[in-house]
């Protein structure tokens, strides 16, 4: 019934996150969140010297909103947080994987697997995961799983 | 803007103060939210809370057994609660982020009137900047 038997690579999903330019307003980033239901943005890099930045949802809550600022002057280069999180050791112990997202503060953490970019995980993933990691020890154990 | 203003239908799903962590898990899944409101277990108890920061970064971080881990343990009790329906959202938010929610409890005297949560703050501001450039 722990979380201890998954790893990193059972729960990280290959997707992209919608972008949003570095020099947008906090606003069209917020109307973007909105209208794709999706309150992650990912802020592309300038060169290959650059990082790459990521907005979320928390970010302009706290720090345009919760100031006072006018988010059509606001820039989301200003409140994105950069660089990411990364973790790039894809056996590790999802155990360690929460615990990074919980020291560094984020919900999301971008994969690399040798160099190369792999997926996200995110808080979502972990649940799902350790979700159907019980629901399979539940069917190994012969009691029906009742679902909703 | 005012706290009535954003003040939406709340769907919230309720959960017994009993529970393991591993029972909120499975109930956040199968409801699609991401929190749960623990019951209190009488008028002098507080209503709790759990997150999926508090699942996340909480139980699964420490390397609890999630079968075994009561949810008190990683829940956030009592709740945020604000009851001045005139407080500008500026300062909603700002509570917010001072107390890391990202949900506050909303009364007014002693009726509890609803959630409200980040995506809420976002849709009002949006809302009222795309009312501004019209004018």
């Amino acid at each position: 019934m722990t979380a201890a038997l998954l790893i990193l690579k059972d729960v990280v999903k290959t997707f992209e996150f919608p972008t949003i330019g570095r020099d947008e307003s906090t606003l069209s980033a917020m109307n973007k969140m909105l209208e794709l239901d999706k309150y992650t943005l990912l802020v592309p890099r300038q060169n290959k010297n650059d990082a790459y930045g990521i907005v979320t949802k928390k970010d302009i809550v706290a720090r345009v909103i919760a100031e006072g600022k006018d988010p059509t002057k606001v820039k989301v280069k200003d409140i994105m947080s950069k660089p990411l999180v990364i973790l790039t050791n894809l056996s590790l112990d999802l155990r360690w994987v929460a615990k990074a997202m919980a020291n560094s503060g984020v919900s999301t953490i971008a994969v690399f697997d040798k160099g190369d970019f792999y997926g996200y995980v995110t808080e979502a993933c972990i649940l799902e995961g350790v979700y159907n990691a019980l629901r399979r020890a539940k069917l190994e154990q012969g009691v029906e799983f009742v679902s909703c | 803007m005012e706290l009535r203003d954003i003040l939406g239908d709340s769907k919230h799903v309720k959960i017994s103060p009993d529970s393991t962590v591993g029972d909120a898990l499975v109930s956040m899944i199968e409801n699609k939210t991401d929190f749960l409101l623990i019951v209190r277990r009488g008028p002098n108890d507080s209503y709790g809370m759990v997150s999926r920061w508090d699942i996340v970064e909480g139980a699964i971080a420490d390397g609890k057994d999630l079968g075994a881990t009561p949810v008190l343990d990683y829940a956030r009790k009592p709740l945020v609660v604000m009851n001045n329906l005139d407080l500008d959202i500026r300062w909603v938010a700002k509570k917010m982020a001072n107390e890391r929610v990202s949900k506050i409890a909303v009364f007014d005297r002693d009726d509890f009137l609803g959630f409200i949560s980040d995506v809420d703050l976002l849709k009002a501001v949006a809302k009222k900047a795309a009312k501004g450039a019209k004018k």
